[in-house]
Parts: C-alpha cells; structure tokens; sequence
C-alpha cells in the first residue's frame, strides 16, 4: 500500500455533526476511485466463512464509546508513535513540516491541532515508530493483494471482508472493488455497523455474499448515547437488505453481531430483546447471531492516539456473565443453534 | 538431523495417554535415563593393534560444536575400548572383510543381549564404537589425510571459521531397502549377493570385486546370528517365567527368532521384529548412532502383513502394542552419550523418520489403516522423539487423514511431525532425475515412492544415499566476499591463541564495492563469489569422501543398499543406484534481504553510500543505528509475498542451484544437489558470520533454511507460504512444470517453519479454516512444513527480543495487534492468558 501525502476531501460524509449524505447513484466506474484505508489483514479467521483478507477501511459514522480500533472512527489520516519501535533519533522531529512533534519525557508528543497527517514523519522514520495511519489507495493496488490469497480463499470457502471503520461510508469504492473480486468468484463480505444511506446499500449489496451486521443496543436512546446516533435507521437498513435477500438473492448470507458492553449493552433485557427483535424480523435469513464479549486490550490505541477512554479501566466479563447472556440470547426466541458467544474472558485467579 | 529448535513448553506438556501397562513402563524406565541399569551406550572394541583407533571424526565435521572434542573422543574410546580376540589370517583379509567379520563379531559374541520386561521386540545394545580395522599402512595413509597442516581436518576448520559451512562425508540419512528384507528376508538378499559373486570372472574375484561381495555375504548372515542369541535369551526368559501370558509371548518370541530376519516374515509381528533387529544393526556397522537412517514407506511395505495378521485375527490393539515396543527401542539411540546428555531424548531429534501416507500410482491416495495406528500410536505415546515422523500430504489426501493431523498438531505444542507435500516433492525428484541422467531410476512410474529422511530431504527408498546432511554452506559469505572484493569482512581472529590473520585475498578479486556504480556491477560481484563459495565447498567435500571411500567401508548397509552388490562396490564408494551429495544452504533469507537492502539504500534510494554500509558492518551497526534501522525496517524484505523482493530470491535461488548442479565428487561419481536445511547453523554461525547488510548484527541468528529472517513475514501466513511457492520454483499455470504445474528447485526438498497462535484451532470451525490453510498450501507453498504453536515462553522471549518477532500477531476477537507493537503491561496480560489457553 503507498501513502499519500496531503488527503481528502471526501464529502460523502460530514464526521463533524455525524450526518450520512445521500449517494451520488451509480457506480461510476470510469474514475479509478481511492479508499481510505487502514490496513491489510490476511489471513483472517474471524471476519465470515473460511480464510480471509480483511479491509480495514477508515472513517464510522458511528463513535461508540466502547471501540476496539479508535483509529478507524475518524476519516482523516492520523499519526500515532509507537515507543517500543523508537529508536530516539530524532529524525521525525526534524523531517515534520509543521513543527508539530516535540519530545518529552513520555516520549514523542503530537500536536493533533497542527498535523494534518501528511505521513512525512512516518515515510522518514528509520524504524517504522512513527505511523500513518490512513492512507488512499486505489482499488486497482488493494486488488492486486487481495487477489493473492485466492487459493487459500477457494480451499476454505473464504475471501474478502471489507471491514472498519465502516465500509459503506465509501460505497463507490467498496463496490469497485467488490465488483473486481466478484470478476475473480472471490467471495465477499462487509462487515457494517448499519448507519448508511440506501443508496450505499443498493451499490453495495448486490456484490456481497455474506453480511456481518452489527445490532448493537436496542433502545434507541440509549443506542444514541452509547455511540452518537440512535438505532432507527440501523434497523430500517436491516429490515432492507433482508428484504432484498428473501426477495432477490436468498443465497446470500446474513450475520448478526452483538458487542457486549459491560455496563451498556450488556443487559439481559437488550439481549433478550435484540433477540425478540432478530425472531421476530430475521428468522430464517439470519444464520448467526456472534455475542462479542468486551475486550480492553486496545487501551494502548487510545492512549497512542491521544484519546481519553472510558473503558480504559474496565476488567473483561467473567465466563459466567458471557454464559447467563448466551443463555439468555437462547431463550429469546431466536433458533438457539446459531447463537454463538465469542471473545476473550476474564482469567479466574488460580 | 532435526531442522527446528524445539520449543520446550513450561506450562501444560502434552501426556501420553491409552497406554497399557508394558508400554507405560517401558516408555517410564526410558526416561529414567542414567538411572536405568540397563543402557545402550557406546561400547568401544579394538582389534589391539596400537595404531588402532574407533572414533571417525569425519562422521562430526558437519557439527562443529564437537570440533574441540576430537582428540578426547578418540583418546577416550581408544582407551575403553575392549580387544576382540582374531582369526589367525585377519590381517591377510582385505579391509571390508575385516570389517564385517569384526561388527558381526562384536554383535554376536561380545555385546550382551537382552531383553527388557514385557518388551515384545528383541534387539537392545547396538551403539558401537568399532575397531576400524586398519591395518599399520593404512592407518598410516589415513592420518595423513585427516591430521597435520595439510590435513582435511585443518581445512574443515579453516571452513567452519571463516564462515563458509561445514562438510564432511557422514553416515546415516538413507531408507535401506526395508521392503526387500520384509518380502524376502536376509535369506533372498544372501542369494542376491551370492548370485553376484559367483557371476563374477576369477579374476576379479581375488580382486576388490570380490572381496567387497565376500565381505558382504559375511555381513548378510549377522542379523539371524544375533537373532539366534535373542531366541535363546527368550527361551531361558520363558522358562523362568510366572506369568502365563508373558510365558506364551517369550515363546512366540523364540520361535520367531529362530526363523527371521532371515526368512521372510509371515505375520505383522515378525516383521516389525525383522525390522528392527535389521535397523539396528546398520547403526552398529556405521559406528553411528541414528541420525538420518529411516524407515521409508512404512505403512505401505508393513500394510500387507498389518492386514494378513488382522485377518487372523490379531488384536488391532496388540498390533499397536508391538508398533510403540518398536517406537521405545528407536529412542534407545540417544543412550549413545548418555553419560554426557542429561535430559534423555527431550531436547534433540536423531530423524529416524517414518514416512506417512502419501501419493501412490496415478494420483491415488495411499493412506491405510496403518497409516492411522501408527498416527494413533505417535498420539498416544507423545512426547517422544523417535522415530521422526513425517506425513506426505498431496491434492487427494482424504478429509480423514487431514482431521487427524490437525487434532494432533491442537493436543500437542505444534505439531508432533513434519509434513511433507508431494506434488512440490515430486517436481524436485523429477528434476534430479533429469539433470543427473537417472531417468531410469527415477520416472512417473515410482517417483511417487519417494520418501524422507532425517526429516524432510526427499530421498528414492532402498538404492539412495544422496547425502542429505553431508554439505551446508552459507550463501551469505558471498555477499561478504562481493563487499570486500574477496577478503573477509573482519580477520579472523585465533580464539585459543588472540592472533589475529592478516589481510588475505580469498575469493575472487572482484574489486572493493565502494568503487561500484550500478546495483549490476555489485550483483555480478554477487554471483562471481557465489560460483566461489559453491566450488570451494565441494572440493573440501570430496576430500572427506575420498578418506571414506578409502578407509571405512560398510559391507552390512552396503547389503541394504541396491546397487552395491550389482556392482561389487560399497556404498561408501558410491555403490548405491542413486548417490547424489546434497548442499544444503544455509542463511537463504539473510542474503536475499541483504542483497535488496543493499539495492534499495545504496543503489535505488541512495540513503547511503557503499562507504557508509561498509563501515556500519565492521562496526557491527554500533554508531550506525539509524542506518541499521533503515535496512531492517526500510528495505524490502523476502517473505511478504510481495512479488520485486521474491523475485531477488528467485535470482538468487536460481543462481546457487545452478552452480550445484556443476560438481560431481570425483572419489565416488556423486553428483551434487541443492536443497535447504539449516539444522542449528543458523543459530550458531550467527556468531561467526559478521554483521550483515539487512540489519542484523554479529552474534543475532540468521535466517533458517527457506524461512524468511526472523520477524521479516509482517504481512502473516499466507504472504509468507506465497513467497516460498515462488522461490523454491513456482508453478507452470498450462501444467507443464516438473510434475503436473510444480517447479522445484530443490530436490532435496527445504525446510520451512511456521508458528501459530493456538487459538487459530481453538474450536471445529477453526480447525477447518487450519485444514484449508493446509490445502493451500499444498498449492503455493514448498515441500515441508514444521508447525509450531506459540506459547507462553515464545511470548516472553518475544517481550525480550522484540525484533524476532515483529510478524507475531495477537488475535483477539475484534481486536488484533501485533504482539510487539503493544505495551509492556498488556503484552504481558496476553501471556498470562496464552499460558492457560494451552
């Protein structure tokens, strides 16, 4: 992937006051759009069916309090010093155009106001310690890697997960690609919050097979003060694309992902009421409903990003308490054979 | 010899399970170790001569940690070593006569033979230290070529000090013809030679001929002779005995005893106890405890008996129960230096491999129920070392075999066996058989009965010694030499006497580096130092095998061997149908990356000048860090699957082979062959080898046989099994590679290790995905792969050496970092975790 310095003006989304702003129409496949994204992962195991390549795109329209990759929510290219890597050669300080790196006892501060991310640090670092992370990339490069894992792909029945950040925020590019990986039978997935237009849906869709939707907290208040917007327009893209998949294209596969927060949405009445909700709505077309337990390891990424987290503090579940809300999930009313629980648990003393 | 270092876990270590009280006590009184009464240690004899001695150091030149023991070792044995009373006319026999008469001696009559409670195979002291059998003149001739200035010994170590490799013509690493012995018994191999000798003309029966194919009709009648002894001790045993089970077995033992090895054997018992009894005594006749000599087609050549005997109703159990008496005895070999290894059998890997499953005629599958008790066998007797195992996995192995290996690489710290793929494997033998003319030998009608040994070097079964261990030569001192124009980097420095050399032009005088202009001009300096090192390597071999052929014959193997009796000569004159010597390269990923960091800071990017990176190095990076953090962080890397950087490899891969291909051993007509393995070289020549221009100091490890550096695979599994498909050969997308789409440059085959996170076959659904990543791999990858699983211990030696392990990804769901990238205090919750998920 190659960076590039001084980005994006992508309007398609406005982080500001969290607004969607309707799609353009159709693909518009002349440009050779550029993604924003954070990074590759191969071999993924845990984003859909089989071995995976997972695109990390950048920018959510959502900002849940809880999030595991802080990096993705905002759409803007950003910096981040790894001290483990450093070596103390000063070499950012003196290559930043904008004077916005100092160094202090902590280590290298970054003056967030002043950087504008344009990666010069990074592409100067000898060691890699300073990170972009970000980048544009055109859909003819990222499929030119995705493409390399396709017999892995093949053996396992996997593919390509575009993942985030949220991908149907850059639902032309996401379809570009998806629509070369379909060229190739490479099967597809996004992995989506739901907070998106009908537009970005109908792009996208199509050349999806398999859909890892998030449901995150049924109230919708509380959906609104746990990550910014409430749930109404989740669901309503929900109720859409199973629509579209009992109507038009019944082989394609609906995954349902449930984060579970403690002291959010972590409750025996959401899950049982995401679950009541699921029944009721999705019987038959959603074949897996994941309940994700928390996980805190990502404090470090807060902490390197500059961002205060409230969950920085927060022990993982104990299995018991991962185990009462899969039962819970089970007695919901939802076909208890696709509920699984995943994620890490507090280790016991022993 | 083993390729990876095992990881020795401290947390939970897999236990053996389903044992039966024999076995359990068996496999217990072995791990008593130097606590046991009875051992298999060396025992020396001696024909009482004063210029007699037992030690072949010649055996130990590829193991340079032994170089300062020579003198003890030989003194030692000499010393301890016990006389054996000789014939009137010994000394008017030729040497291999003396040879074979004197092993068969020692086995038959000096050597105690007994049986330990329970065991239902007979076969136990075996590890010799023989006479040699020299008489005056040519133990006079023999210390001429291996002492003194102009000794071979000098200039292996010369070799081994300036950071070349090491050489030397050592036993073992071959299948003997097993499957000859279990059809037709010592009794048919006896006519063969038999028939052999009397076809010969007179002349040259009072010749070399002759007595070569006398000394081996010798050899052929020891192993029913020792079996003679065991039936006795059965028969005394069984008289003694309470128990009215065991009495039973002790009499069947007898009976059998006295009729094989040398009749062919009737039932899967029989032959298991021909097989071993005929195995051990190869160790005997080579003074050589193990490394290498394996077993071939095991569950192919014993399948016809497993399945006759369970017809007859042999309990499958019991047929198990004789398999792990035979997997105990092959671990005895360990008792060789028991006195000096404290941790029997844990820390090291003598590679007596069994071969498993695999690819037969047309594409068919061959695992068999054999195939799966032995796996049971393995499984439930884990950890043990011996015999090795390797499983040969292709296209049509079935879901079966796959389910089986992954749920025993999930029960154990890694998988308890190598895998071996064939289509990569058998596009290698194809080339071999090509480029050395043995077609013949070697075509699509038997190439699928290729096997292992030692580990993963791909071999012919029964008419192959293609000396797998014999040449490891480190591809990065032509990089060295391509800097220097032809000096070492730093003077080599006496480490008993502080003397240093002075200045000497070695290689080829391809001018100073710093004078280059173009990446060309250095690469051709590259390849002019290459040609060097590979011909100055097998000319130092050929005087190892040359002293081999000589002085130190093996007219038992020799038996085993198809070829030898054919054409009256021994094995270690180069008698067997198929001999190749193989040089294994050693430092693959190190020179890649050195040679493109090169390209991409001095050429491409001009970050530095050649002046700058020649400093950095004799300087070991110290006051260079910026620069060495550029090279290890800014330079590509091999092992990314990103296709300008493997293309350096494939260049580079090429350009050695090539050179290989070049050299026959004038001694014995071997023809030369590459492969790559690295044993423990790469870890120790680390310290020999001077810093290099991918970033890593003197003293850091270099890169292990075809692996990408240490932490260079940022970009995970796939990316890395990509890159080593590319480099080891590619593949022919019409189909018209070596074998069906596959090239392989390396027939010998490579060594290539992996290491997981366990959680990636933490449940069904992921030993599927683990399961597909196999297939892949079957695809794109190379021709073996060692598993390892990352644990608690690997996590804390990664906190410690960050660089190492920059690849390590700590997955999590919905979260995942690379281990080393995270804080001190999170990197260590996740090793507290790791440590109770195994």
């Amino acid at each position: 992937l190659t960076g590039l310095p001084n980005m994006v003006t992508d309007k398609t989304v406005l982080l500001n006051n969290k607004t969607v702003e309707p799609d353009t129409g159709v693909i518009d496949a002349s440009r050779d759009s550029k993604g924003m994204i954070l990074h590759l992962q191969r071999f993924s195991t845990d984003d859909g069916p089989g071995i995976r390549t997972t695109v990390f795109f950048k920018g959510c329209p959502l900002s849940c309090m809880w999030c595991h990759n802080p990096e993705s929510i905002s759409i803007k290219p950003q910096i981040q010093w790894l001290e483990n890597r450093c070596i103390n050669c000063g070499t950012c300080i003196k290559t930043c155009p904008k004077n916005c790196l100092t160094k202090a006892e902590q280590g290298i501060i970054i003056d967030r106001k002043l950087c504008d991310g344009c990666g010069d640090c990074a592409e100067n670092c000898p060691a890699n310690a300073m990170e972009l992370l970000g980048k544009k990339v055109t859909s003819d490069a990222l499929f030119n890697e995705l493409i390399k894992d396709r017999i892995f792909f093949e053996k396992s029945g996997g593919g390509v997960t575009l993942s985030g950040g949220e991908p149907l925020l850059q639902p032309d590019f996401s379809a570009t690609l998806l629509n070369r990986l379909k060229g190739k039978e490479v099967n597809t997935a996004i992995d989506t919050c739901g907070l998106c237009s009908t537009a970005a849906i109908d792009k996208v869709l199509p050349l999806t097979d398999v859909v890892l939707f998030d449901l995150k907290e049924i109230n919708s208040e509380k959906h609104r003060a746990f990550t910014g917007q409430h749930n109404q327009k989740i669901l309503d893209n929900l109720l859409y694309i199973r629509d579209y998949i009992l109507n038009e294209a019944q082989e394609k596969v609906l995954w349902i992902r449930s984060p579970l927060i403690p002291g959010a949405t972590a409750t025996p009445e959401n899950i049982f009421e995401l679950g009541a909700f699921i029944a009721k709505n999705l019987a038959g077309v959603a074949k897996r409903w994941e309940l994700c337990a928390f996980n805190n390891l990502c404090r470090d990424k807060y902490r390197r990003l500059g961002i205060a987290w409230e969950y920085a503090g927060t022990p993982l579940m104990t299995k018991e308490m991962v185990g009462e809300l899969e039962q819970c999930a089970k007695r919901s009313g939802v076909n208890s054979e696709i509920v699984f629980a995943t994620g890490p648990t507090k280790i016991e003393d022993s | 010899m083993t390729t990876a270092i095992p990881e020795k876990p401290k947390y939970t270590i897999k236990e053996p399970k389903n044992l039966s009280h024999r076995i359990k006590w068996l496999r217990d009184y072995y791990f008593q170790g130097l606590n046991r009464k009875w051992n298999n240690e060396f025992t020396g004899w001696t024909t009482g001569t004063p210029w007699d001695f037992q030690f072949q150091e010649g055996q130990y030149y590829i193991v340079p940690e032994t170089y300062a023991f020579f003198s003890t070792f030989t003194g030692a044995f000499k010393q301890t070593a016990k006389k054996v009373n000789l014939p009137a006319d010994f000394w008017k026999w030729s040497l291999p006569e003396r040879h074979a008469w004197f092993i068969k001696e020692v086995m038959v009559h000096y050597l105690p033979h007994e049986i330990l409670p329970g065991d239902l195979i007979a076969g136990g002291r075996f590890n010799l230290q023989a006479s040699t059998c020299l008489n005056k003149k040519e133990a006079s001739r023999y210390r001429k070529m291996v002492y003194g200035k102009n000794g071979v010994r000098a200039a292996i170590l010369w070799l081994h000090n300036h950071g070349y490799g090491n050489v030397g013509a050592t036993s073992g690493h071959l299948i003997p013809d097993y499957e000859v012995l279990i059809q037709r018994g010592w009794e048919g191999i006896y006519q063969d030679i038999d028939h052999y000798y009397k076809a010969l003309p007179d002349i040259e029966k009072t010749g070399k001929k002759g007595a070569q194919l006398r000394a081996m009709l010798t050899a052929a009648t020891m192993a029913q002779d020792v079996a003679l002894k065991y039936s006795q001790v059965c028969t005394d045993l069984a008289s003694q005995e309470l128990d009215a089970d065991r009495k039973i077995e002790l009499q069947n033992m007898a009976a059998m005893l006295k009729k094989i090895p040398w009749e062919p054997a009737r039932t899967f018992w029989e032959a298991v106890q021909s097989l071993w009894l005929t195995h051990m005594l190869v160790m005997s006749d080579e003074s050589y405890p193990g490394p290498g000599l394996s077993f071939g087609r095991i569950d192919q050549y014993l399948y016809p008996l497993w399945q006759k005997s369970i017809n007859e109703g042999m309990d499958r159990e019991f047929g198990k129960e004789i398999l792990k008496c035979f997997w105990i005895h092959c671990n005895t070999v360990y008792d060789a230096m028991i006195r000096t290894g404290g941790n029997q059998g844990i820390t090291s890997g003598f590679g007596q491999v069994v071969t498993l499953s695999g690819v037969g005629p047309d594409g068919k599958d061959m695992t068999n129920d054999l195939t799966y008790a032995m796996l049971e066998v393995i499984d439930e007797l884990t950890p043990i070392l011996e015999p090795k195992p390797n499983v040969r996995l292709h296209r049509n192995t079935p879901d079966r075999l796959h389910d089986k290996v992954i749920d025993m690489i999930s029960s154990s710290q890694g998988a308890p066996f190598l895998i071996n793929f064939d289509e990569r494997s058998i596009a290698g033998m194809m080339l071999e058989a090509k480029k050395a003319g043995a077609e013949r030998l070697i075509n699509q009608n038997n190439v699928y009965d290729y096997a292992p040994v030692g580990c993963l070097e791909n071999t012919m079964c029964g008419n192959d010694r293609s000396g797998t261990v014999d040449i490891n030569l480190n591809l990065l001192k032509a990089v060295e030499l391509a800097l220097t124009g032809g000096y070492d980097l730093i003077p080599y420095t006496d480490l008993l006497t502080g003397k240093t050399e002075s200045r000497r032009i070695y290689g080829p005088a391809t001018g100073n580096a710093e004078r280059f202009k173009t990446w060309e001009e250095f690469w051709n300096a590259y390849v002019v130092q290459t040609r060097y090192i590979v011909k100055k390597i097998a000319e130092l071999y050929q005087r190892t095998d040359e002293i081999r052929a000589k002085f130190l014959p093996t007219p038992y193997l020799s038996c085993l061997v198809k070829g030898c009796a054919e054409k009256g000569k021994d094995i270690n004159e180069g008698g067997a149908e198929i001999s190749f010597t193989t040089v294994e390269a050693v430092t693959y990923g190190t020179t890649v990356d050195s040679l493109l960091a090169i390209k991409h800071l001095v050429f491409d990017k001009n970050i530095c000048s050649m002046k700058d990176m020649m400093d950095a190095l004799k300087a070991n990076w110290s006051g260079f860090e910026v620069l060495q953090a550029q090279a290890i962080n800014k330079a590509p890397k091999y092992g990314r699957d990103d296709d300008v950087a493997d293309e350096m490899g494939k260049k580079v891969m090429e350009l050695w082979t090539a050179e290989t291909w070049k050299y026959k051993s004038r001694p014995t007509g071997k023809q030369f062959r590459p492969g790559m393995l690295s044993w423990n070289y790469w870890i120790s020549d680390g310290y020999i080898l001077p810093a290099s221009p991918d970033g890593r100091p003197k003293g850091k490890f270099l890169s292990n046989a075809i692996c990408p550096s240490n932490g260079a695979d940022i970009n995970g599994p796939t990316a890395n099994v990509n890159s080593v498909g590319k480099v080891i050969g590619g593949k022919d997308p019409d189909g018209k590679g070596d074998w069906l789409e596959f090239y392989n440059l390396l027939p010998n085959g490579a060594s290539h290790t992996i290491t997981f996170n366990p959680s990636l076959i933490r449940d069904p659904e992921h030993r599927k995905k683990f399961k597909a990543f196999l297939r892949g791999y079957t695809e794109n990858g190379g021709s073996c792969l060692q598993i390892n699983m990352v644990n608690a211990d690997m996590l804390r030696d990664a906190q410690k050496n960050p660089e190492n392990y920059k690849h390590l990804l700590v997955r999590v769901t919905g979260y995942n970092a690379y281990f080393t990238a995270i804080g001190r205090e999170l990197q260590n919750e996740i090793i507290a975790r790791e440590s109770h998920q195994i």
